[in-house]
């Protein structure tokens, strides 16, 4: 599903990011990227997106090259990824159903079809009864479960998550991570950057370990540290 | 399809309507810009067309009844010969005048085709030794009175009727002067980057989620058309101040000559608000498909 080979990327001023990273993430896994900050977790999460195109190497993502990858197409690679983020990424004058609406319709789907899927997403993450709410009026842990509705509602083969529960306490972290298993579960490769160490160690999936930018640990079912 | 095109409508307006001032400042500018453009327009097309009746200092025009006497042509052509007052004239017959008619009024076949050569008065261009608008009005007096004349036109005889119209339209443009002032109070109350920001995350979303460039252009593209549109649309009007405008410039000008029929067609003035809209259209849209184009790649 995601195939990184040799992948280097430095940006302006000399910062390496990322330093002849090598890895294969099959169909169906969970993978949790840790590291300190500035470990290049981030920029491996935008690479996959093709947020960042990489200095060299060569990145496969859902069987496409993404090298060569023209800039047009780009959008319809990101129809096959879901991405969440620390900071949710909601827009604030929407309101939960709208949310996650917006990124169906922003992909041209008939109106019928977006009915059907975000009610149905809505109920996947619990939030059926709060669709009319605006994101102010909902918890970080809820705010958290509308962006994962709007990464999943259009059923991505790949959900990359940003320390998703980098701004949530452990109960609600939890419920998050429950959540996130539970798509993994369903098919979806999951990549998730993170400093939860709790996390890791309870979930005991996947883990790819960076250090200034490269590769220094990648084993199954292993712990933080 | 329907459904992105009524995306596309909903977005186009809800963005209008939330950055209301700014597509307000917009207009306007996209307005007064057209106006220029079509000022420079009509005033080549109405120099164009003027310069045929009165050009190279004639100043007023002696048109002859149609059926004047071959000793009253004479006796004309007796005064503007020998009269120190009077530089230099030429004749337009009867044929030359209907040909110069066919030219001005091309855009009204109805009214060329109702005149033949034979109804259309010969006339006398003439330019005076000295051009003072006192001095002209005393020598177009004197020649009035003369048998056969059928009337004298000067020009500043037509810079007054046009004067009447700039007039009015002078105070529609106080109007618009207001409605300006309003314009600008509120471009101050708008917050304009708190607009823009929304927006920004917006597309960032839509990025993420992979809506392709084109979709996120779009609304944008319309909007902006909209203003290029509507800003025309008000620089049209501008269209029809134009003549009184030059033409005043033209009467104080010592210069230039005075021109009788600075007058342009009304085909052509609504030609000219076509190319307007056509251009502010355009203009509005490749300008907004810049500007958005700058945070497409995010």
């Amino acid at each position: 599903m995601i195939r990184l080979e040799s992948v280097s990327k430095v940006f302006k001023g000399d910062v390496t990011a990322l330093r002849e990273a090598s890895a294969e993430i099959q169909r169906g896994e969970f993978v949790f990227l840790v590291g300190p900050s500035g470990s290049g977790k981030s920029t491996f999460i935008r690479l996959l997106n093709r947020e960042e195109v990489a200095d060299s190497g060569r990145i496969m993502v859902a069987g496409k090259d993404l090298g060569s990858l023209s800039s047009w197409r780009v959008p319809y690679l990101r129809r096959n990824i879901g991405c969440i983020f620390q900071d949710y990424k909601l827009l604030s004058k929407k309101t939960v159903w709208e949310n996650v609406a917006f990124g169906l319709e922003v992909i041209g789907r008939p109106r019928p079809v977006i009915k059907r899927q975000v009610t149905a997403i809505l109920e996947l993450v619990g939030l059926s009864r709060k669709a009319d709410r605006i994101p102010d009026e909902l918890s970080g842990g809820e705010q958290q479960r509308v962006s994962i509705a709007r990464a999943f509602v259009n059923r991505p083969l790949i959900l990359l998550a940003d320390e998703p529960t980098g701004n949530l306490d452990p109960t609600t972290s939890v419920g998050i991570m429950r959540l996130l298993d539970r798509i993994n579960r369903s098919g979806t490769t999951v990549v998730m950057a993170t400093h939860d160490r709790g996390i890791v160690d309870t979930m005991r999936r996947r883990v790819i370990e960076l250090d200034r930018g490269v590769i220094v640990r990648d084993e199954s079912r292993g712990v933080y540290d | 399809m329907i459904y992105r095109i009524w995306y596309f409508i909903r977005e186009t307006v809800v963005s209008l309507w939330r950055n209301l001032s700014l597509t307000l400042a917009a207009i306007l500018t996209v307005g007064i810009s057209l106006s220029l453009v079509g000022t420079s327009l009509l005033v080549r097309e109405g120099a164009d067309r003027a310069t045929a009746q009165f050009q190279e200092g004639v100043e007023f025009i002696v048109f002859m009844n149609a059926d004047h006497t071959p000793d009253q042509d004479a006796a004309i052509r007796q005064v503007l010969d020998t009269s120190p007052a009077i530089s230099r004239y030429a004749y337009i017959d009867k044929l030359a005048a209907y040909e110069e008619f066919q030219v001005l009024f091309v855009d009204k076949p109805d009214l060329i085709e109702s005149v033949t050569p034979d109804v259309m008065p010969p006339s006398y261009r003439i330019v005076p030794s000295d051009p003072d608008a006192a001095n002209v009005a005393e020598l177009a007096r004197q020649f009035s009175t003369q048998p056969g004349v059928r009337e004298v036109a000067t020009a500043t005889d037509a810079i007054r009727q046009i004067e009447d119209f700039s007039t009015r339209v002078s105070q529609v443009l106080l109007v618009a002067a207001v409605v300006l002032v309003a314009v600008s109070a509120m471009l101050i109350l708008n917050t304009v980057f708190t607009a823009i920001g929304a927006r920004r995350e917006e597309i960032e979303v839509m990025k993420l989620v992979g809506a392709t460039n084109w979709f996120v252009r779009i609304p944008f593209m319309l909007e902006g058309m909209i203003h290029g549109l509507i800003g025309a649309g008000l620089a049209i009007p501008s269209l029809f101040v134009v003549e009184n405008e030059v033409l005043s410039f033209f009467q104080e000008s010592d210069v230039v000559p005075l021109f009788r029929g600075f007058a342009v067609p009304d085909g052509f003035v609504w030609n000219t608000s076509l190319w307007l809209l056509l251009l502010g259209g355009v203009i509005g849209m490749l300008g907004s498909a810049i500007a958005v184009t700058r945070y497409l790649d995010v």
